[in-house]
């Protein structure tokens, strides 16, 4: 990315780099010319028929100030700003409900305080944005961009108290420690569930005059040339293809591609079609595709995630399921099928994903006990639930609970007495876990376990942007008028993803991006 | 002498009174738009009690039961009844023998100033497939059908066109209040696995009850395991 992109500017709307390239993108792309004169649009898909001839729309059916593509976190967040500033806002969502993946997830939240003060409150040890940044860089493997990184780390308790205060959001009387965080700071709402954020989110965007559109698909970006801003969308409605003018910037919020599996084969051949997604089935990236034909940079797309602890027959991440994510910092463990330990549970997904592949033993299964339900961010009335739908298998001991399994009492027994002793001595020899104070030991009953296996959740990679949310195009040069926020970009999150960063960076970059884009000129 | 007088009235009469009130000649067909190019007369159209009605086409009803372009959500109504009889394909009725239309004019029935429209030749053949599933099909317009509901009761003053959608206070009109419904739906054994109160919130009817295409629960899209069914799926 070039300096000039993350220059900081005077007041005002955003501009590009001084220095022109106008000449060198004429002779590199060679459509510059063409497309001026015979009011062609920009198509960087040659050979398709049905592509090639792509006319720019001699009339717009509809003009509105922003255009967001997508109604979950990213979408909702960069809606509820454009129209806070005063931009006619209309967000264009595919499926007939709205909130994609956002509101069906873990509804959990890293941040590194919030408004009540819980960390503090609870005793939980010390945080900041810059170790928010570090553990996500590292997390990352340094893939991850830092002034990128910085715009979740220091939007992200903003947009957490934004959420409570404007939109009604509550958030449980709880803080986790997630794998690959160094600190406790992951938050989780009282719903369980991603709901517990879209709604507030909605509430905020609706009230501020944006509004939702079902069952409206884009199918194509509109740009004339190589060199001006982007125009507006082609739109599949329920009463046929419309071209939708967006006069100040078209914000694209489309969510990833875990359910395309050509896409995740293409970039990624080790994630194989065999593998179940935790995802909603519109995941499907066609939107990435759609910028990347008008000039759109796109990076890491070989990053894709494994959310290790999904269902094991569907891959749903269901409430169940997440509690082996926010179980490990106060004493949750995994366990395989011969009852033995194979992984430092603290560990980042990537990690816990691979070393259950390895095994070639599928399922594996997570240990906790009653003492540590409620500390972990659960509730009895999900564990109860989950133990009457069969997710949990409940037992009085261990032994029991090693029948119920069907894996070796024996072996199951001395895993857990060596991890209880790990506990009391502050080291794990075996796989190296970092033992804190609060962690539970396996001593008291009720005991509970839970079946896992690694599903396709999130992809790493997407589009370049800068941190103003505006898309960057391939020789590094900002697309006018486009900007992207969420799971559609990359380069924020590296080559893995920490649990509970999603929903911080979504809501931070589609504020910046929603903000950025009402400055525009219409 | 004066016998044969009164027998030759009484023979004229017999003779005549077939023809009275009826301008049709032996052997020639029923004018246009007559019910008995089917029927063999008017007495076996009307249900038992209805008083006798002078004419033989739709303007012998139109005088009482005008038609009622209100948008009411109102099950068993004379339009309900009079197209269910005539629109299943077996019936081979054409609409020309009570409506009066051409492509992007608007729909009216003889002997009445109600009009729906315009309706362009695209939306006709549109609405004659949806006719055609509400009277025969195993879908859930069918459903309706056997509930002498008709087109207006779900789509309000105006026929609808492509594209169209029914809101759920039209369905909520008769099947709810919502949380009604909720109530009603929500399963036994885990009553949190309701189709009708989920963590996807307040949703359009139409995503899953779809009404001229086989209906399909949205749940199982992600939740393969869970056991529900929709009345009117494919289960």
């Amino acid at each position: 990315m070039n300096r000039e992109d993350l220059e900081e500017h005077e007041e005002g709307s955003p501009v590009s780099t001084k220095v022109s390239r106008r000449g060198f993108l004429k002779a590199g792309i060679g459509l510059g010319a063409v497309a001026g004169a015979s009011g062609l649009a920009l198509n960087l898909s040659k050979g398709e028929a049905q592509a090639a001839e792509r006319k720019l729309p001699k009339k717009w059916d509809e003009e509105v100030d922003v255009i967001v593509v997508g109604s979950g976190f990213a979408g909702l967040a960069a809606a509820a700003e454009s129209a806070g500033k005063g931009a006619k806002t209309v967000i264009l969502e595919k499926m007939p409900t709205y909130g994609g993946n956002s509101i069906i997830n873990g509804g959990v939240y890293a941040s590194w305080d919030d408004e009540y003060h819980l960390r503090q409150k609870l005793g939980l040890g010390e945080d900041s944005p810059k170790q928010h940044k570090e553990d996500t860089l590292k997390g990352g493997d340094f893939y991850g961009i830092p002034v990128l990184v910085d715009v979740m780390v220091s939007g992200a308790t903003d947009a957490l108290n934004w959420m409570i205060d404007e939109g009604g959001c509550k958030i449980r009387e709880a803080v986790t420690r997630a794998g690959g965080h160094t600190a406790y700071r992951t938050h989780t709402v009282v719903e369980g569930v991603g709901k517990g954020f879209t709604e507030p989110l909605r509430k905020i965007a609706e009230k501020r005059g944006a509004k939702i559109r079902l069952n409206n698909k884009v199918t194509w970006i509109w740009r004339k040339d190589t060199e001006g801003p982007v125009l507006g969308v082609e739109v599949e409605t329920p009463k046929g293809k419309k071209n939708l003018r967006a006069k100040k910037g078209l914000v694209l919020a489309a969510g990833g591609f875990s359910r395309n599996k050509e896409m995740r084969q293409a970039f990624n051949p080790s994630v194989v079609p065999e593998y179940n997604s935790t995802n909603h089935p519109g995941a499907t990236g066609e939107v990435l595709r759609y910028a990347q034909a008008i000039g759109a940079d796109a990076l890491q797309l070989a990053f894709i995630q494994l959310y290790p602890f999904a269902e094991p027959e569907t891959g749903i991440l269901d409430t169940p399921a997440v509690y082996p994510f926010n179980g490990v910092g106060y004493g949750l463990m995994y366990v395989d099928k011969n009852g033995k330990r194979f992984v430092n549970e603290l560990e980042r997904r990537d990690v816990c994903a691979q070393a259950q592949i390895k095994l070639g033993l599928k399922p594996t299964y997570s240990i906790f006990n009653e003492e540590m339900v409620v500390k972990m961010g659960g509730t009895m009335d999900e564990v109860n639930q989950g133990t009457a739908k069969g997710r949990f298998i409940k037992a009085d001991s261990v032994e029991e609970i090693a029948q119920k399994l069907n894996i070796p009492a024996a072996a199951l027994k001395e895993t857990v007495r060596k991890y209880n002793q790990y506990l009391k001595d502050g080291k794990d020899p075996d796989f190296n876990k970092p033992i804190t104070k609060v962690m539970i030991p396996l001593e008291k009953g009720p005991f509970y376990a839970i079946a896992q296996w690694p599903a396709v959740h999130h992809t790493m990679g997407g589009m370049r942007i800068n941190p103003r949310g505006q898309v960057i195009d391939i020789w590094g040069k900002i697309i006018p008028k486009l900007y992207a926020a969420g799971e559609c970009t990359g380069g924020v999150h590296g080559s893995n993803r920490l649990g509970s960063n999603a929903i911080p960076a979504c809501t931070a970059f589609g504020r910046v991006a929603g903000t950025t884009v009402a400055t525009e000129k219409a | 002498m004066n016998k044969t007088i009164p027998l030759i009235v009484i023979l004229c009469v017999i003779v005549a009174t077939p023809l009275m009130g009826q301008t049709k000649k032996a052997g020639q067909a029923p004018k246009a738009g007559s019910c008995l190019g089917c029927h063999a007369d008017m007495a076996a159209v009307l249900p038992k009690d209805h008083k006798p009605v002078k004419g033989t086409d739709i303007t012998a009803c139109v005088g009482c039961h005008k038609p009622d372009l209100s948008g009411k959500p109102e099950a068993n109504n004379f339009s309900a009844r009079l197209h269910r009889a005539h629109v299943k394909p077996e019936a081979k009725t054409e609409c020309a023998l009570c409506h009066v239309w051409a492509p992007g004019k608007p729909i009216s029935v003889k002997g009445t100033k109600a009009s729906l429209g315009p309706v362009s030749k695209g939306t006709m053949s549109l609405l004659k497939a949806m006719f055609v599933s509400w009277a025969a099909s195993s879908y859930l317009d069918a459903i309706h059908d056997k509930g002498n509901i008709v087109c207006l009761a779900c789509h309000g003053k105006t026929l609808p066109e492509a594209g169209d959608t029914v809101e759920n206070d039209r369905c909520l009109s008769c099947h709810g209040p919502m949380d009604t419904l909720a109530a009603r739906s929500a399963p036994k054994d885990f009553p949190d696995r309701n189709p009708h109160k989920s963590h996807l919130g307040d949703i359009a009817c139409t995503v899953c009850h779809h009404v001229h295409s086989a209906s399909k629960v949205y749940c199982l899209e992600c939740h393969a395991k869970f056991t529900m069914k929709i009345p009117e799926g494919n289960s």
